[in-house]
């Protein structure tokens, strides 16, 4: 079957590092047209990426398991990709800044490329194991990724300030599209906000959801505790504006902070510690 | 009472325990300190650490409680001294909100409104008719909603439109939430309990185990497990398990339910949740004595089966499946003045043993699996609380950030012998809004005053 949801998550991984491709060139080499460009080869891809999402959707009933496609690893990562994109084309569109894409959308090609060619990721539709047939599986995973995927492009704004804040003297092609530190500032706020939201209201679902399924809102266990260190971390970042000297540069180390550990509650603990979250064990 | 209160505040303790800084700080080290628990494994028993970190990590383990970090002594005052933080800041803070909240914003004056964020000014020397102004007043209300009015303002009338003053208040639900929170869990941690049961089908059981404790508590009702059942799909994985319960007060029937993960069954205020189960063999046999009498009995493991007219138990020690192609099973026997031995039995032939003086035949006619549900069973009246914690929160934070405090201000008066309109505004969020709203206003103005 060529016209399966795989081989449209295969293609949009290409489209997506092509993309990224695209975007970093117009960063840096000020090609204004690859911009353009570059946006639509996104939307693109994230119009494929929705389709395949939809089929896989399809083909879980078909084969007579029935469940959304967000119950492992290699789905969960498509998602992740698949929300990035959705995220940053909003940001795109309300600030204009292109080269916002060129620190975004690698984390969307990334996540996507490492679901398709690593080997250890089962890419099979599995049944849902009991623990998982839940309503709350779809609230829960929704808002957790949509505040992992602000929590991304926050990073990449962060990773922009430090550069632009870093080299704010020596004016050249690659500072000068990079939007003023102070709009910077203002772009990461914001979207620790919206993420701290979305973070908050994936943490409570999950909540919701291990009350239902253990009998316990909150167990410590390690994927909880996580999330609840990126939340403290994430609260930091709000509070820092209130304390004097806490300029812009530290609350972007904290956004980029926050995401090693959105990343941490996302993988490390699914591979290097223990826990009741079974995600990561195929 | 006000002036108290000021005193308080500037003593630098207060200062201190209300301080933002102290949050940044505790937060930082809420962080860093709650990964610990997630390296060390939690919970298992002091032997276990010692093995798996040696005698020097281990007397830190011991000492910082990291076998149980979450609860542990260091832990809870952090969360404690968060808690006071949080309270000293809010009571420090809440005499300038009010002061903000009370504040009367018809209360400005000229000069004021030209320094707002956002203004616009027409001057005319035309007189305005009735009708003019009213038209302008009514392009004010159309776009900026509900207007209060003052007259005699520096020599004009004010109006004034106000929205979303209320949500200075966001903050502090948003920050009291997290202390309905704790409240919750403190009361989930004094007024409930959590415990289990393995539960055999069949049978009822009218008490739990306490986890933490070991003790028994009553349940004041019984619950029966007619039957478990475990369903796989077709390539291997489980699909279901589900467990079918039912509630007794006395001998009466009061409630039924049939469970599976993520959908417990709760009866007043306790909770039983599907967690796990186990499979038991159970075996029938036909024992005869010397004079004919005959019975069938079902044995189980961890369970004694008596034959009440001979004062006989029988105990299953051993099951196997399948010897020879029958199932086979050692039991154990043993009469009420100690005496035991122990005998194997195969599927379909009859054997016999003595038991003091008398003989006795018996033979294994049947063998099955015999399940136990484990059913986690768990009483929190904290639980709605911290739900109500949760949505506060939620609700608090879209109200700090996205309900914005507006004010639009119209004043129409005289000034220097000319007629003078002033349209202002201020907002704390969302200003690109108000400046549309305002954009709106100062064209229907402009028609209005005929510019
Ligand atoms: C994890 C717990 C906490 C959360 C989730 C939280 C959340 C927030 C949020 C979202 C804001 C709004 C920030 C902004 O307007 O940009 C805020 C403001 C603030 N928080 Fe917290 N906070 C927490 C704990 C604390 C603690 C312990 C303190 C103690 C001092 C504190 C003091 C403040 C202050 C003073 C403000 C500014 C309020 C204002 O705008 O008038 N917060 N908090």
């Amino acid at each position: 079957m060529t016209f399966s949801s795989s081989y449209l998550f295969g293609l949009t991984t290409f489209i997506y590092m092509g993309a990224a491709a695209l975007y970093l060139i117009r960063w840096i080499f000020r090609v204004r047209k690859v911009g353009l460009l570059a946006t639509f080869v996104t939307i693109g891809g994230l119009i494929i990426q929705t389709v395949g999402i939809g089929l896989r959707w399809i083909e879980s009933y078909q084969l007579g398991y029935g469940h959304a496609p967000l119950s492992n690893l290699y789905e969960s990562l498509v998602f992740f990709s698949w929300i990035t994109v959705l995220v940053y084309l909003i940001i795109e569109w309300q600030t204009k800044q292109r080269v916002i894409g060129a620190f975004t959308t690698p984390f969307a090609s990334l996540s996507m490329a490492y679901a398709s060619f690593n080997p250890n990721i089962e890419d099979k539709i599995q049944p849902l194991i009991p623990a998982l047939k839940s309503n709350w599986l779809i609230a829960h995973v929704l808002t957790c990724f949509l505040g992992y995927a602000s929590f991304a492009v926050a990073c990449g704004l962060g990773i922009m300030y430090l550069f632009k804040n870093r080299f704010s003297e020596a004016s050249g092609a690659l500072i000068d599209v990079i939007p003023d530190c102070k709009i910077l500032d203002e772009l990461i706020h914001q979207t620790i906000i919206f993420g701290f939201l979305w973070l908050s209201l994936g943490i409570i679902t999950g909540a919701i959801w291990a009350n239902d399924a253990w009998g316990t809102y909150w167990s410590w266990d390690p994927k909880e505790t996580w999330s609840l260190i990126t939340w403290f971390v994430y609260a930091t970042a709000l509070h820092a504006r209130f304390v004097r000297g806490w300029t812009g540069r530290r609350i972007a180390y904290l956004s980029i902070i926050g995401f090693v550990s959105v990343m941490f509650t996302y993988f490390g603990v699914n591979f290097l510690l223990s826990g009741l979250h079974s995600y990561g064990s195929q | 009472m006000k002036i108290s209160f000021s005193t308080y505040q500037d003593t630098s303790i207060w200062r201190f325990f209300s301080s933002v800084r102290l949050a940044v700080f505790l937060l930082i080290t809420l962080a860093i300190t709650s990964i610990v628990g997630t390296v060390i494994p939690q919970g298992e028993s002091l032997q276990f650490y010692l093995e798996r970190f040696g005698p020097n990590l281990f007397r830190t383990i011991k000492v910082l409680h990291l076998y149980d970090t979450y609860h542990s002594w260091w832990y809870l005052a952090l969360l404690g001294l968060f808690s006071i933080n949080l309270i000293i800041c809010t009571l420090r803070r809440l005499p300038f909100t009010l002061k903000l909240f009370r504040r009367d914003n018809l209360s400005v004056d000229f000069e004021r409104l030209l320094k707002m964020p956002f203004k616009k000014d027409w001057e005319t020397k035309k007189e305005l008719d009735n009708d003019s102004t009213r038209s302008i007043i009514a392009s004010f209300k159309k776009v900026a909603g509900k207007t209060e009015e003052r007259d005699g303002v520096d020599g004009g009338r004010l109006f004034l439109a106000e929205r979303g003053k209320w949500s200075y208040w966001g903050v502090y639900a948003l920050h009291g939430s997290i202390l309905i929170i704790f409240i919750g869990a403190l009361v989930g941690l004094f007024l409930g309990f959590k415990g289990s049961i393995m539960l055999p089908e069949g049978e009822t059981i009218d008490h739990i185990i306490n986890r933490q404790t070991g003790k028994r508590i009553p349940l004041n009702f019984s619950v029966r497990c007619n039957r478990f059942n475990i369903s796989f799909y077709d390539n291997g994985a489980p699909k279901e398990y589900r467990s079918d319960l039912t509630v007794l007060n006395g001998d009466k029937e009061v409630f039924h339910k049939s469970i599976v993960v993520n959908d417990p069954m709760k009866y007043r205020g306790i909770t039983f949740y599907q967690a796990s189960y186990r499979a038991i063999p159970e075996i029938t046999v036909k024992v005869s004595n010397s004079d004919k009498l005959q019975r069938s009995l079902s044995i189980s493991a961890f369970q004694k089966t008596l034959w009440p007219e001979e004062q006989l138990s029988f105990g299953l020690i051993q099951y196997q499946p399948s010897v020879h192609g029958r199932p086979a099973a050692q039991i154990w026997i043993a009469d009420n003045e100690g005496r035991a031995g122990n005998i194997w039995l195969l599927q379909g032939r009859e054997r016999e043993f003595k038991q003091g003086e008398d003989l006795y035949k018996i033979s294994l006619t049947n063998a099955k699996q015999r399940y136990l549900t484990g059913l986690q069973v768990k009483k929190d009246p904290g639980v709605l609380i911290v739900w109500l914690g949760c949505t506060v929160l939620i609700v608090g934070f879209a109200v700090v950030f996205w309900v914005p405090h507006r004010r639009m201000w119209l004043w129409i008066g005289h000034r220097k012998g000319r007629t003078v309109v002033i349209l202002s505004g201020q907002t704390n969020k969302n200003k690109l809004r108000l400046e549309k709203d305002m954009k709106k206003i100062e064209e229907a103005l402009n028609s209005n005053l005929g510019v």
